[in-house]
This record gives C-alpha cells, sequence and structure tokens, in this order.
C-alpha cells in the first residue's frame, strides 16, 4: 500500500498490521475468526488467535 | 490433492479485458472478471496445493506466506480499485471453479449493489495516533531532600502521569470526531499491538474514514492541521486503500 502523505516514518511491519487490520476485517489482535470458503459448502474456521501467536513467536524469536 | 481452484479478490462494477490488462493476483496469475449483470467477481486461478483446505490452514500460520499474499490479494485489488468501484473480499476467499465464484456472487448481488452504491467515488484513509513519550522527569532520588519529600515527589510523577495518559485519549477521541465529521463513514481499529507493528509508544487511535475523492485535499489538510496542533500525540495518515475498512460482505 503506497503511502501517499506520511505525517511520521513508521517501521515496515506497520504497513503489515495495517494491511492485516482491514483484510482480516477484525483487527489484528482480537481473538476472532477467519472464515475460509471452499467449494461453496464448506467453511473452515481458523482461530486467529492461533495466527497471532505464531506471528509473535517468529517476528521476535 | 493437486488441481486448481478460483480465488476471489473483490465484488465490482464489470470491467472491460482492457481494464484488467496487467492486472495480477496471486502468484502473478492474471485476474479475471466474471460478470453476472451489472456486476462483476474479480477471480484468479490458484493451486490446491497452496489454497487447499489443509495447506491453507498451516499457510495462515505463516508470516512471510501471509504477508506475500496479503501484498498479492492488495495489489490486484487496489489496481481494481483505481479503475472501477469496487468492494473488496476478505482474504483467502476460495471457490472450488469459476462456476461456483459466479454462483456466490449471484448469492451475494443485492447486499454488493448496495455497497457499490456507497462506495462510488470514494476512498477509505487510515488516520493513526500515538502517544508522545513526554519528557524524561528529573530523577526523584537525586533531588530529594528527605524520605517524606521523596514519596511525594514520586506520587505527583504518578498522578501527572495518569493526567497526562488521559489527556492523550481525549485528544485522540476528539480528533476522531473531527475527522469523522468530514467523512461519509468511519470506523475506529482495535489498536495495534507495539509487538506487532514495532512502534514502541502505546497507539490510541486506530481509525478508518470513507472520504469522497473530490473532499480528500480537504480532508489530509485537517488532519495536517490536527497532527500540527496535536500536543500529546503523534499521528500517522495513510491512503487511500480501496475500502476494505467499509465493503466487508460477509455471507447472508
Amino acid at each position: 500500500m503506497t503511502e501517499l502523505v506520511e505525517l511520521s516514518v513508521e517501521p515496515r511491519a506497520a504497513s503489515l498490521v495495517d494491511l492485516l487490520d482491514r483484510l482480516l476485517a477484525a483487527g489484528v489482535v482480537v481473538a476472532g475468526d477467519l472464515t475460509i470458503s471452499l467449494a461453496g459448502v464448506d467453511l473452515v474456521t481458523v482461530r486467529l488467535r492461533a495466527l497471532i501467536t505464531t506471528v509473535r513467536r517468529e517476528m521476535y524469536d | 490433492v493437486s488441481g486448481t481452484a478460483t480465488y476471489l479478490y473483490a465484488i465490482t462494477r464489470p470491467m472491460s479485458v482492457d481494464q484488467l490488462s496487467g492486472v495480477r493476483g496471486i502468484g502473478g496469475e492474471q485476474v479475471r472478471a466474471l460478470r453476472d449483470g451489472e456486476l462483476a467477481v474479480l477471480v484468479s486461478t490458484v493451486s490446491l496445493d497452496e489454497f487447499g483446505e489443509e495447506p491453507l490452514r498451516e499457510n495462515l500460520g505463516d508470516l512471510s506466506w501471509l504477508e506475500a499474499t496479503a501484498g498479492m490479494h492488495d495489489l490486484a485489488v487496489s489496481t481494481a480499485a483505481k479503475r472501477v468501484t469496487t468492494a473488496p473480499l476478505r482474504m483467502a476467499t476460495i471457490c472450488l471453479d469459476d462456476d461456483a465464484a459466479l454462483g456466490r456472487l449471484r448469492k451475494l448481488a443485492r447486499a454488493a449493489s448496495t455497497v457499490l452504491a456507497r462506495l462510488d467515488n470514494r476512498d477509505e484513509w487510515g488516520v493513526k495516533a500515538y502517544a508522545v513519550a513526554t519528557e524524561p522527569a528529573q530523577p526523584v532520588a537525586a533531588s530529594a531532600r528527605s524520605g517524606t519529600d521523596y514519596l511525594q515527589r514520586r506520587r505527583r510523577q504518578t498522578a501527572d502521569r495518569q493526567d497526562q495518559a488521559v489527556a492523550a485519549a481525549e485528544e485522540a477521541a476528539g480528533v476522531y470526531d473531527q475527522l469523522s465529521s468530514m467523512a461519509v463513514a468511519a470506523c475506529r481499529h482495535r489498536p495495534q499491538d507495539p509487538q506487532l507493528s514495532g512502534v514502541e509508544e502505546p497507539m490510541l487511535l486506530n481509525a478508518a474514514f470513507l472520504i469522497d475523492r473530490d473532499r480528500v485535499d480537504t480532508f489530509t489538510a485537517a488532519a495536517q492541521q490536527l497532527a500540527a496542533a496535536a500536543t500529546s500525540l503523534r499521528f500517522a495518515l495513510t491512503g487511500p486503500w480501496p475500502p476494505y475498512s467499509f465493503a466487508i460482505i460477509d455471507e447472508p
């Protein structure tokens, strides 16, 4: 995502989190459900909290 | 399981083949528009080895995969949004094939038409505000004349910090209200976790605004004015974004 107007410089990770805030629709730190639709019938639920735990582990370990 | 599936990016007003030239999606695949009446769904073909139920579940836990996929999803949606009114779908919306994607479009048609009408000629802008670190207080122990004096000064410092936090939160709420009054719609996302964003100052505002394209200059000028006037906050303005925060179409 391009930042046309920047009032302050942000680390690169911040823009990924901005994007995930939006693409995952629930805010990144919230424990919510990301629903994946497959074949229009099966709904698979991924626990967002598990994802965030993994993100944290990979970024800081 | 091998084979392919259809990845859905967004519901849009119909796009011509010309308007779609050069629009690439996941894995660099050409993005196609499947049309039904006055609506289209933007799709590309993905491999079930990557986007099947089980691989997808694993991949979503892989930060580098997530970052790359989010980036490619965003690039396709952003490019489309510059050309026609676009209602983005949630990331990783996958159908077995194009027919199933068209079926999904027909099911969503009514809701999608309403959403698209609200999004015509508008973009999303993001405004984040962080509490600025206040000047480090004079070390209490060094200047304290007595034990009682030390404790009094400590209490005063703690009270000052609490006052500052309250003032900063009020200032952030005021900024949100002022900018909301210039927007077609506004929403507040949860503040980002410093561990995820890499920004240490506490985030007090993580807002998104839907702005008329012909009022963008007024909006960004107002944001910059508020940023210049703020005493306890530092701002970041991002955009234009596709209307992610105002167009998520859920299953009916």
